[in-house]
C-alpha cells in the first residue's frame, strides 16, 4: 500500500534523525531539534498541502 | 602643536589586522586534534565508500554506526518504491548532478547499479517519492564526508 503520508513521515523521521545526530553533541538539544525539525517538515507539509486543496489537480476524470 | 606631531602612546590599542565582521583568531583556532594529512584522506575516502565508515574510522562508532542505518535504510524505501538510480544523460545536465548525488552513497551505489543491476521503474507508483529517498541518501552521506573533513581537520569535535 502507497501512502503519501506514511512515506512523508517516514521521510522526515529520517532526515530529522540525520541531522539530529549531525548537529547536536547533548541529549536534551538533539530532542529538540529532532521536535523542531519532524513537527516542522510535517506540518509544513500538511500546511502546503492545505494551501493547496483549493487549486485543481488535473483535467477532471472521465465519468464512466 | 607639538602635542600633535609626537608619536603615540605606546599604550594605544594596536590596529586591528582583520576586517570588521570577520572571525576572531579564537574562533578559527582548531577545536580538537588534525589528523596528519594522509589520514584525514584515508577518513574522507572511507566515509565516501561506506555511510558512517569515516565517523568509526575517526573513534565515533556509534554516530557511525547510526549514519550507516540511516543511509542505508533511507536507500531500501528508495529501492523498494523503485525509484531511479540517476545516471548521466548527454543532453540533460541535471541528470549529471542528480547521478552525483546518488553517487554520494559509494559502494551502495555501485552494488545497486552493476551488482544488482538496479535502474528503478518509471511506472511504479511511487517512483518519485523512491527517487526522493535515493536522492536524500546520497546527500546524506556527501554531508557525512564534509563532516569527516570538519572533524579530521580540527574543526569540529
Amino acid at each position: 500500500m502507497l501512502s503519501h503520508f506514511l512515506l512523508m513521515v517516514v521521510y522526515a523521521l529520517l532526515v530529522s534523525c540525520f541531522f539530529t545526530t549531525l548537529w547536536r553533541r547533548e541529549r536534551r538539544a538533539q530532542m529538540w531539534l529532532f521536535v523542531q525539525l519532524f513537527v516542522g517538515m510535517v506540518g509544513g507539509g500538511l500546511i502546503v498541502a492545505w494551501l493547496m486543496y483549493p487549486f485543481p489537480s488535473g483535467p477532471p476524470a472521465p465519468i464512466p | 602643536m607639538a602635542e600633535i606631531a609626537s608619536p603615540p602612546a605606546p599604550s594605544a590599542p594596536p590596529t586591528p589586522s582583520t576586517p570588521a565582521g570577520t572571525a576572531s583568531p579564537s574562533r578559527t583556532a582548531p577545536v580538537a586534534p588534525r589528523l596528519p594529512v594522509a589520514q584525514l584522506v584515508m577518513a574522507v575516502a572511507l566515509a565516501w565508500l561506506v555511510p558512517g565508515l569515516g565517523h568509526v574510522y575517526l573513534k565515533r562508532a556509534v554516530r557511525g554506526l547510526i549514519f550507516f542505518a540511516l543511509v542505508i535504510v533511507a536507500l531500501a524505501v528508495g529501492c523498494s518504491l523503485q525509484g531511479n538510480l540517476y545516471r548521466p544523460v548527454p543532453g540533460q545536465w541535471l541528470s549529471y548532478l542528480a547521478t552525483f548525488a546518488e553517487i554520494g552513497t559509494g559502494v551502495p551505489y555501485f552494488v545497486l547499479r552493476y551488482g544488482m543491476h538496479y535502474e528503478g521503474q518509471q511506472e511504479a507508483p511511487g517512483f518519485e517519492y523512491g527517487t526522493a529517498f535515493l536522492l536524500t541518501a546520497g546527500l546524506m552521506n556527501l554531508l557525512l564526508v564534509l563532516d569527516v573533513w570538519d572533524i579530521g581537520s580540527g574543526q569540529k569535535e
